[in-house]
């Protein structure tokens, strides 16, 4: 085995595997910092580029550009609070206050550095999980996996609202996403559900007309609202001091860091939860960690641990997606899925073979994502400055270049001038739901998982009956459930006794 | 604020209601996840308009997990910016569908430039070629993503 594992770091650095890694991580940067336009789908289009290739070199050239994706994505996310992937999305909500706020630099170094974080300590999972990993997936079936969805929903409905009421209005969004995630054909019946008649609603919602929309106007309104750069009129930071801030706070909150990448892992081996879902449940997890309520306030006005979580969790998934798919043929995501493509092109067969025949391939792909993460955040640590500049450009300059990426994003998920008016309409939603008081993260965590849930749900049903409620994972996770909506309450109550004992 | 506020739990409300009475014609199947969401989501909605009646205010300064709008650009300056950009985002729209974004693109860019940014003719004409160059050279030349026509080529036939 550790043969193999030397073995698949030669067949890297190979010249010609080398390079098409570095072409791939250069279509993966750009790729990463447009809105919208995610790693799956440059992977879709990529896929016809690697017939003539080695398995090694093509693995190389698509995973180096996927793992870039995902590391670039968070950057416009801080930037310009516009997720630069739907998967990104978790990071604007306290990486957008801190550019805003004049600390760009020091949201970005500690984004990258805790993916980088993240990445490895996926990259190291997947090494070490190939062998043990299938029996820890099959404890996971569908009631189990539909528990923890609730769970992952909870976790930040709970926490999206300051007091009681806060939470009243958390929960009804988080339900209203979940509504909004039933739009289209059943999958179990076939039937049309709210689709007023629209053909582009057979399919449902798109994911990122949705979560652009709902992220980004809002932030564009803002800042032409303000008529200033992103930054306002703050001096311009001592940007290398700020990367530098921002690493060392990942090594300052690293058991944080640490247990979000393993958040980030685990979501990935799930089948079909996705990043979106990792970056949330580690936010939420980040968010849950603050010692009492009032620590807990400066989350989602530009608090570093609210970045740090996410950023782990973005990169570590990558790790935990290849394992059901590698180990399994079973892919954790869409670009997994897409990725499975590649195994069949090359003539893989993902299952014991990648485990013992093709062990070499399988740890090439190991090393791939150690080495083109870090190739990543070095370079991104080394042109900072001049991306961070941006947001002291005067924001009437850059609002009508991030509209037209913004639009772009979302037009490629259908092709449709539909997607441009979802854009919109979930641009005012967020918009109004801010100016209101409404939280936005519920609604999006909702609608991501609504469909996972519905399909978990009735499959529980209809193979258990009820007693799927009995299982011994469903019941752990459905304490942790009530664990985490009474925790709240908990905390504030501890602090009102804390206060009256004081006076 | 707090009118705002009920106004949107009334529109809640009456979507979820719609979806409710939309639902309860389907199968079961179809119609048992959107009608276990839609009713708690009634339900919390009421809650909130009750609360928003009758409670004191609020004393939190909003949602945790969310960002802050600025609050330093009077009310009456502020409505005015955000009904202009809202303006331009449907131009933008609007554009698209007659004539396709890569027509749209350049044609958009260039007026908010000087239009509404006040950037010299020859700066945002610079600026526009470089928008474009971009456009066409990463998403049409290397990615090889396909824009529809507008409406007034496939209607000219061009």
């Amino acid at each position: 085995m550790f043969d193999a594992l030397i073995d698949g770091l030669f067949l890297v650095l190979q010249w010609k595997a080398f390079s098409l890694m570095m072409v791939g991580m250069a279509l993966g940067f750009m790729v990463g910092l447009l809105p919208g336009i995610g790693g799956a789908a440059t992977l879709a289009l990529m896929l016809p580029f690697i017939f003539k290739m080695a398995p090694v070199e093509a693995f190389a050239f698509l995973l180096g550009m996927h793992a870039v994706a995902a590391t670039t994505g968070d950057i416009t996310s801080v930037l310009f609070g516009v997720p630069g992937e739907g998967l990104s999305a978790a990071l604007v909500v306290d990486g957008h206050p801190m550019a805003k706020r004049g600390e760009a630099g020091r949201a970005l170094g500690a984004a990258l550095t805790s993916s980088l974080v993240g990445a490895l300590i996926g990259a190291v999972t997947l090494a070490l999980a190939i062998p043990v990993v299938r029996p820890l997936v099959l404890t996971f079936g569908s009631p189990e996996l539909f528990m923890l969805s609730v769970l992952g929903i909870s976790c930040i409905t709970s926490l999206s609202g300051l007091g009681a009421r806060g939470q009243i209005r958390g929960f009804a969004m988080g339900l209203l996403g979940l509504l909004l995630s039933t739009i289209g054909q059943e999958r179990q019946s076939g039937m049309l559900r709210f689709d007023m008649g629209l053909m582009y609603l057979w399919d449902g919602l798109d994911l990122v007309p949705v979560l652009v929309g709902i992220f980004a106007i809002p932030e564009i309104v803002d800042l032409a609202v303000r008529g200033t750069a992103i930054a306002g009129e703050r001096k311009k930071e001592n940007l290398q001091a700020g990367v530098i801030d921002g690493v060392k706070d990942t090594f300052r909150h690293f058991w944080l860091v640490f247990r979000c990448s393993a958040i980030g892992v685990w979501v990935g081996i799930m089948p079909g939860a996705g990043g979106g879902v990792a970056q949330w449940m580690s936010y939420a997890h980040a968010v849950q960690s603050a010692k009492d309520a009032k620590d807990r306030e400066g989350f989602g006005k530009g608090d570093i641990r609210g970045v740090l979580g996410p950023g782990a969790a973005n990169n570590s998934k990558e790790g935990g997606e290849l394992i059901p798919t590698v180990a399994f043929g079973v892919p954790g995501s869409g670009a997994m899925a897409i990725l499975l493509g590649a195994f069949m092109i090359m003539g893989l067969v993902p299952g014991p073979d990648m485990l013992t025949k093709h062990l070499t391939v399988t740890y090439s792909m190991v090393w791939t994502l150690v080495i083109a993460n870090i190739i990543a955040v070095l370079l991104c640590l080394t042109i900072l400055n001049q991306l961070a500049k941006v947001t002291h450009v005067r924001g009437a300059l850059i609002i009508p270049f991030v509209l037209f990426l913004v639009f772009v994003g979302s037009y490629t998920s259908n092709g449709q001038i539909f997607d441009l008016i979802v854009t919109f309409l979930f641009g005012l939603l967020g918009y109004l739901m801010v100016l209101l008081g409404w939280p936005r993260p519920p609604l999006v965590l909702g609608f991501v998982l609504g469909k996972l849930i519905e399909t978990y749900l009735f499959i529980s049903v209809s193979r258990y009956g009820f007693a799927w409620l009995s299982h011994p994972v469903v019941v752990i996770l459905i304490i942790l459930t009530a664990i985490v909506i009474a925790y709240p309450f908990i905390q504030e109550r501890r602090a009102r006794s804390r206060r009256s004992g004081d006076a | 604020m707090r009118s705002g506020r009920i106004l949107f739990s009334l529109i809640v409300i009456a979507v979820a209601g719609y979806a409710v009475h939309t639902a309860s014609g389907w199968t079961f199947k179809a119609k048992l996840f959107p009608l276990t969401v839609a009713i708690p989501l009634i339900a919390l909605a009421v809650v909130q308009i009750v609360v928003d009646l009758f409670a004191k205010a609020e004393t939190e300064r909003g949602p945790a997990v969310e960002l802050d709008f600025a609050a330093d650009v009077p009310f009456a300056v502020a409505r005015g910016r955000v009904i202009g950009i809202f303006l331009w985002i449907l131009g933008f729209i609007v554009l698209v569908y007659l004539l396709g974004f890569p027509v749209a693109v350049p044609l958009f860019i260039l007026s908010y430039l000087s239009f509404q940014s006040g950037v010299g003719w020859l700066t945002s004409v610079a600026l526009t070629a470089a928008a474009w160059i971009f456009f066409y050279g990463l998403f049409q030349r290397l990615l090889h993503l396909r824009f529809e026509d507008g409406l007034i080529q496939t209607f000219l036939g061009l």
